[in-house]
C-alpha cells in the first residue's frame, strides 16, 4: 500500500517537473521570437540612421554598427532641410488637439450612457464600436470625395475631425466600462454634498477615473501620432504634412537616401516609445480595470 | 434642523410601483425609522426626499415649503450611504469638508468645524488617511461626520449599519442614539434590522411593497400591530397566527380553529361567523394552569438564546412558540398545559386589527 502510494507520488512529481520544463521552454522561445521581429527591425532602423550614404551604399548587408564611424549628418538633414521641424509641429498639434478634445468628449458621453437615462441610451452604449465595422480604406475614400467637394480636405482640422471619430468610440467605450465600476452612492454623495451634475464629474468621477483616463490619452495620442492612411490622401500641400506623411514624402523622393528615410522613421516614432514606456503602468491598469466587472 | 412631511408620495418604476401614495409626517428633532424587508420602497423614499429621484405624484415640505423643485445641493439634508460613499481620492479630512467647500464656508469655518465633529466622533487621529486605509467602523464614522459637519437641515441614514459585524453594530447603535440626544437633529433612518429600529426610533413607520403599513411608537408597534404583516414581521421570534373563525358560544365569542378555542371578550359581535386570524406572542402564553384559557401543547424541541428560552411544539395541527422559563425542561413528546391570557390576544379580520 504505502509503495504503490509513494510511486504514485513520484510519478506525479516527475511529471509536473516535466510539464514546467515544457511550459519554460515555450515560454522563452515565445519571448525570443518575439523580440526579434520586434526589437530587429527597430534595431536596424537605429543603426541604418546613424551611417553615412557611402557606407550603407558599400556594405548593405552590415548589421553591426561601428561606434567610431556614427554619423549624425542624417538627422541634421532631415530636421533642418527636409522640413521635419514643421512636422513634428504638425503631429504634436493633431495629436494633442485629437487627444483632448477626445478625452473631453467621451468622458461626457461616457457618462452620459452610464448614468444618464435618456431614450435610446441602451442601444449609444452598446452601438458604441459599430464603427469599427467599416475598414478605414472603405471610409477613406467616400470620405476625401466629399471633404474634396466641400473644399476642406487639405487641411489639419479636417484630419483631426477624422482622427476624432476613429479614437472617440474606443475612449467612450473605455471609460464607459470604467464609470460603470463607480458606485452611483459616491456620485449621490456628491450631490448631496452640493456638487452639480458637471462638479460631480469633475471633482469625483474624474480624479477617480485617473488611471481610465491615462490610458485613453495615450491611446489617443498614439492613433493620431502614428495615423498614416488619412494624413496621405487628404494633405497635399507639404507644410501641413505629420510625420508619418512626411517620412513617405522622404522615402518617395527621387534620390532615395536609405539613413534618412531611417533618420526620418526614427524621429517619427521615438517620442512614442517614450511615452508608451513612460505610461505603460497606466495604460495597463485602464485597460483592464473596467473589463473586471464591465 | 426641520421638519420633513410627505403627502401622496407615489413612485413608479416601469410596471412596478416602489412607493404608493406615502404620507408621513416627522417632527423637527425626531429620530424616525423606515422599516420594512429588503426592496419595499424605503430607500426610494429616502433619495425622493434627498432630491436625488424625482417622485411620480405628491410632495415632499421641508419645514411645511414644498421642495420638490430643489435639486439635492438646495434642499440642505444630508445623507449616510450603506456603502459609505466615501470619496477615494481624498484623505478623511477632506471627506468631511466637501460638502462645506461646495458651498463656500469660509475656510477658517470649514477648519473648526472639521475638528470638532472629528472630535465628536473620535476620529482625529485619522484625518490625513486615505479612506481605504480604515477598517470598516471608522468608515462609518467619517461617512457620519460628513453629514454631521454640514449642520444640515436634515440627516437621512440608509441602512448606516448594516456593513459592520454584530458586535461593532451594538455599539455604534448606542452612540448614535446618544448622538441623537446630543445634536437634537431630525433623522430618517432606513433599516431592515428590528432592533434597531424599536431600540433607535422615537416613531417607527412599517412598510411593505411600497406601502406604510403602521406608524407610530416603537411600543405601540409591538403592541398593538395594525395588520398581519406588521404583527408578524416585529418580533423575535415570530408572533404566532392561527385562522379560524368567530362562534358565538353561551352569548360569549370564541374563536375556534383547528384544534383549539378561545373565548374572546372585547369583539363586536357583528363579526360573528366571520374568517379571523389570531395572534398571540410567545411571552404572551404560559407554561401551566392559568386563569382562562388551558390548553394542551405536544413538545417538539426548545431552542436557548442566552438570556432566553423557547418551546416549540403542536397545539393541535398548528404549531406553536412559547417563550418559558430558562429552568423549564422539556423532551420531545412531552405533553404541557398552556394558558393564554385573553387580553393579549390581537384579533385581525381580513388582515387588519379589530
Amino acid at each position: 500500500m504505502k509503495r504503490i502510494a509513494n510511486g504514485y507520488k513520484g510519478e506525479r512529481v516527475s511529471r509536473e517537473r516535466f510539464e514546467l520544463a515544457i511550459i519554460y521552454v515555450l515560454r522563452f522561445a515565445g519571448i525570443l521570437f518575439f523580440v526579434a521581429i520586434v526589437v530587429f527591425p527597430f534595431y536596424w532602423m537605429i543603426v541604418s540612421s546613424l551611417k553615412s550614404l557611402d557606407e550603407l551604399l558599400m556594405r548593405p548587408a552590415n548589421l553591426a554598427l561601428d561606434i567610431r564611424k556614427i554619423n549624425f549628418r542624417a538627422y541634421y538633414e532631415v530636421l533642418f532641410e527636409h522640413g521635419f521641424q514643421r512636422y513634428i509641429f504638425n503631429s504634436v498639434y493633431v495629436s494633442v488637439a485629437t487627444l483632448v478634445l477626445s478625452v473631453v468628449l467621451a468622458t461626457l458621453g461616457g457618462y452620459a450612457v452610464t448614468r444618464i437615462y435618456f431614450r435610446g441610451q441602451s442601444f449609444m452604449s452598446y452601438s458604441i464600436l459599430i464603427i469599427y465595422m467599416f475598414p478605414a480604406i472603405v471610409l477613406v475614400i467616400p470620405l476625401y470625395v466629399a471633404f474634396s467637394r466641400l473644399g476642406l480636405r487639405d487641411s489639419i482640422h479636417v484630419l483631426i475631425v477624422v482622427y476624432l471619430a476613429q479614437t472617440i468610440p474606443v475612449a467612450l467605450y473605455m471609460l464607459r466600462s470604467y464609470f460603470k465600476t463607480i458606485p452611483p452612492e459616491m456620485e449621490y454623495a456628491g450631490l448631496v454634498d452640493g456638487c452639480s451634475r458637471l462638479g460631480v464629474i469633475w471633482r469625483i468621477v474624474i480624479p477617480i477615473s485617473a488611471p481610465a483616463l491615462a490610458s485613453v490619452a495615450v491611446y489617443t495620442f498614439m492613433i493620431a501620432w502614428n495615423e498614416f492612411l488619412f494624413a496621405f490622401m487628404f494633405l497635399d500641400t507639404p507644410e501641413k504634412f505629420t510625420l508619418s506623411r512626411g517620412v513617405v514624402q522622404i522615402a518617395e523622393s527621387v534620390h532615395l537616401s536609405k539613413q534618412l528615410v531611417m533618420a526620418a522613421s526614427v524621429v517619427a516614432t521615438l517620442p512614442i516609445m517614450i511615452l508608451f514606456l513612460f505610461f505603460e503602468r497606466y495604460l495597463v491598469k485602464g485597460l483592464t480595470a473596467g473589463a473586471m466587472k464591465g | 434642523m426641520a421638519s420633513l412631511t410627505l403627502k401622496g408620495l407615489t413612485k413608479r418604476f416601469g410596471r412596478t410601483t416602489a412607493l404608493s401614495c406615502v404620507n408621513l409626517h416627522v417632527k423637527d428633532g425626531e429620530f424616525c425609522v423606515l422599516l420594512g424587508p429588503s426592496g419595499c420602497g424605503k430607500s426610494t423614499l429616502l433619495n425622493i426626499v434627498a432630491g436625488l429621484l424625482p417622485q411620480d405624484e405628491g410632495t415632499v415640505l421641508l419645514d411645511s415649503q414644498p421642495v420638490d423643485s430643489l435639486s439635492p445641493r438646495d434642499r440642505d439634508v444630508a445623507m449616510v450611504f450603506q456603502s459609505y460613499a466615501l470619496y477615494p481620492h481624498m484623505t478623511v479630512a477632506e471627506n468631511l469638508s466637501f460638502g462645506l467647500r461646495m458651498r463656500g464656508v469660509p475656510k477658517a469655518t470649514i477648519r473648526e468645524r472639521v475638528l470638532e465633529t472629528a472630535r465628536l466622533l473620535g476620529i482625529e487621529d485619522l484625518l490625513e488617511q486615505k479612506p481605504s486605509r480604515l477598517s470598516g467602523g471608522e468608515q462609518q464614522r467619517v461617512a457620519m461626520g460628513r453629514a454631521l459637519v454640514r449642520r444640515p437641515r436634515l440627516f437621512l441614514l440608509d441602512e448606516p449599519l448594516s456593513n459592520l459585524d454584530a458586535r461593532l453594530r451594538d455599539s455604534v447603535r448606542l452612540e448614535l442614539k446618544r448622538l441623537h440626544r446630543q445634536i437634537q437633529g431630525t433623522i430618517v433612518y432606513v433599516t431592515h434590522d428590528q432592533v434597531e429600529a424599536m431600540t433607535l426610533g422615537d416613531k417607527v413607520v412599517v412598510m411593505c411593497d411600497g406601502k406604510v403599513h403602521q406608524v407610530g411608537s416603537p411600543e405601540t408597534i409591538y403592541s398593538q400591530p395594525v395588520d398581519t404583516f406588521v404583527a408578524s414581521f416585529i418580533g423575535s421570534p415570530e408572533m404566532n397566527l392561527y385562522k379560524g373563525r368567530l362562534i358565538r358560544k353561551d352569548g360569549c365569542p370564541h374563536f375556534v380553529g383547528s384544534g383549539f378555542s378561545l373565548k374572546i371578550e372585547g369583539v363586536q359581535l357583528d363579526l360573528d361567523g366571520c374568517e379571523v386570524e389570531v395572534g398571540i406572542r410567545p411571552e404572551d402564553i404560559r407554561i401551566g394552569q392559568g386563569v382562562s384559557v388551558a390548553l394542551q401543547v405536544k413538545v417538539e424541541m426548545t431552542s436557548y438564546v442566552g438570556s432566553e428560552k423557547y418551546m416549540h411544539g403542536r397545539l393541535g395541527q398548528e404549531s406553536v412558540t412559547v417563550r418559558v422559563p430558562r429552568e423549564a425542561d422539556f423532551r420531545a413528546g412531552d405533553i404541557a398545559p398552556l394558558s393564554i391570557n385573553p387580553d393579549r390576544v390581537h384579533i385581525f379580520h381580513e388582515g387588519r386589527r379589530i
